[in-house]
């Protein structure tokens, strides 16, 4: 089955988290197409990592269904996870092993055969030939985020899912991040992204969804979603600078209340 | 256009290779597993007539298997928890168990290592020779006991979720063996202590350690020490999975 732009490679269908009596997830519902980037916004607990841990695999929802390429998760759960490129907030490997070693293993993992001139092109393209035989801890914040990315795609994904990928990075790192996700995209693949950065959902993303309090409460093109606000006095009244942004349709949105 | 699921024998092999690797930089603690045994080789070879080589022999390797499985393991597998090191194996199409097995089968490869190294110290510094049949059957109930260990620091990994928790409680628990089970069997601190020792964790690995060295002597006794190893074994071993969580969050 081949992934025509467009098609849809990741189905969220009215997915339910609960925690105890806390219903973290309520009845979301989206989906990412082949060639687009996904933007996942929500405030700090709003239900984003629960969200994105169901569709990983990490978390058992109590009800919805989750597709990736066609594949159920919970269902057939290796083959969802043998098309999925997954990048976690906070990534760790085993501290004792050097980058080459990180990157044989999740080789290894998804059944690539990697060769010495591949794995010297990988960490070309990384910029990391020198930095080899480092174990991951020993890496700059934009050295390890481009390594999390490198394992995240050495499969090359269908779908690649992000984290929160940039938090911490300077803005040349940063930018340089923008260019691998986008070329994900232009491979025709798909990226759901999570991030707190609303310049940078409105830089790379080619639809965001907003999640508070567990549902999806927007879903749309960046512009659209300035467009379609931009008369909401929610919207008008936390805007800084007369020209609504991004920022303000997700403050208006989901509300000016620093949440924990 | 999809990755195929890749071939379960690539991916464990791997997962092993870097569990070897990581084991191999760990040195320190791997010297550490084999050197509290050697020293009580080492220390009690002036009492070896007395007690019996199998007795000091057992006693070592029983204090080993307890570091492997108690310190080694469980604070590694509590370490890598902690880290992230298992949600980022957890989201690759790799089955769980495997990130487990591959663990557990460097665990071995440690075991079978004490063995030899208390066997080769044992010979060379207290002129310890068992029969062929001997060392076969320890190398077993080495095995066994070691599952025991790896199920109870399964068990600590699994009740406690804090990685500095794990490391305190482990090395506390570790301590309360060595002196119980060394001095305990002795009898040094009365009948009653030496009744539960001779039962618990402790004393049954070192009953079967022991007399399968000398496997001629195995009674009904030893019969009934081997059973509530195993008894152990799985039951730390289902409460240990059953209580396990991949994440410390």
């Amino acid at each position: 089955m081949n992934h025509q732009s467009g098609s849809s490679i990741l189905e969220v269908e009215k997915l339910n988290v609960f925690y105890g009596n806390f219903h973290a997830v309520s009845d979301v519902s989206f989906n990412v197409k082949a060639g687009e980037i996904f933007g996942l916004l929500g405030p700090n607990g709003a239900g984003k990592t629960s969200t994105l841990s169901s569709i990983e695999g990490l978390l058992k929802p109590q009800s919805g269904e989750i597709t990736v390429a066609g594949f159920n998760i919970r269902k057939q759960p290796l083959q969802a996870k043998a098309n999925m490129g997954v990048q976690l907030q906070s990534t760790s490997f085993q501290p004792e092993l050097t980058i080459t070693e990180i990157i044989k293993l999740f080789a290894g993992i998804y059944g690539i055969n990697l060769t010495s001139e591949k794995l010297n092109a990988i960490l070309q393209d990384i910029k990391l030939e020198n930095a080899a035989s480092k174990k991951f801890g020993q890496l700059s914040g934009g050295q390890q985020q481009r390594v999390s990315l490198v394992i995240s795609t050495i499969h090359d994904p269908i779908l690649a899912m992000l984290d929160e990928p940039t938090t911490g990075l300077d803005p040349q790192s940063r930018r340089q991040l923008w260019e691998r996700i986008e070329a994900i995209r232009e491979k025709g693949h798909a990226v759901l992204l999570t991030t707190h950065s609303m310049e940078e959902a409105e830089a790379v993303c080619d639809r965001i969804a907003i999640i508070d309090h567990g549902k999806v409460i927007a879903i749309n093109t960046p512009q659209t979603l300035i467009d379609e606000n931009r008369n909401n006095p929610d919207v008008i009244s936390v805007s800084r600078k007369g020209k609504i942004t991004l920022e303000d349709v997700f403050i208006g949105l989901t509300g000016k209340t620093v949440r924990s | 256009m999809e990755a195929i699921i890749p071939k379960s024998s690539d991916a464990f092999l791997s997962l092993m290779r870097a569990d070897f690797i990581t084991q191999w930089r760990n040195r320190r603690a791997v010297i550490m597993s084999l050197l509290v045994p050697v020293i009580i080789l080492v220390s009690w070879k002036g009492v070896i007539d007395k007690l019996g080589a199998a007795f000091a022999l057992s006693i070592s390797l029983t204090i080993g298997l307890t570091s492997i499985g108690i310190m080694g393991y469980a604070i590694s597998i509590s370490r890598d928890r902690d880290k992230g090191v298992f949600q980022r194996l957890r989201v690759t199409p790799v089955p769980t168990f495997y990130i487990m097995l591959s663990r557990l089968i460097v665990q071995l490869a440690m075991i079978i290592l004490l063995v030899i190294f208390v066997f080769i110290v044992g010979y060379k510094y207290d002129k310890i020779v068992l029969s062929a049949g001997g060392y076969a059957i320890t190398f077993i109930t080495a095995i066994i006991g070691g599952a025991l260990y790896l199920g109870l620091g399964q068990m600590i990994v699994g009740r406690i979720k804090n990685a500095e928790t794990v490391n305190s409680t482990s090395r506390l628990i570790y301590i309360a063996f060595l002196i119980l089970g060394m001095f305990g069997e002795l009898g040094l601190f009365g009948i009653q202590l030496k009744n539960i020792v001779h039962w618990s964790p402790f004393g049954t690995v070192k009953t079967i350690l022991a007399v399968g060295m000398e496997p001629s002597t195995w009674n009904y006794q030893t019969t009934i020490a081997l059973f509530v190893t195993l008894g152990y074994a799985i039951i730390f071993s289902f409460l240990g999975i059953k209580w396990f969580r991949w994440d410390s969050r």
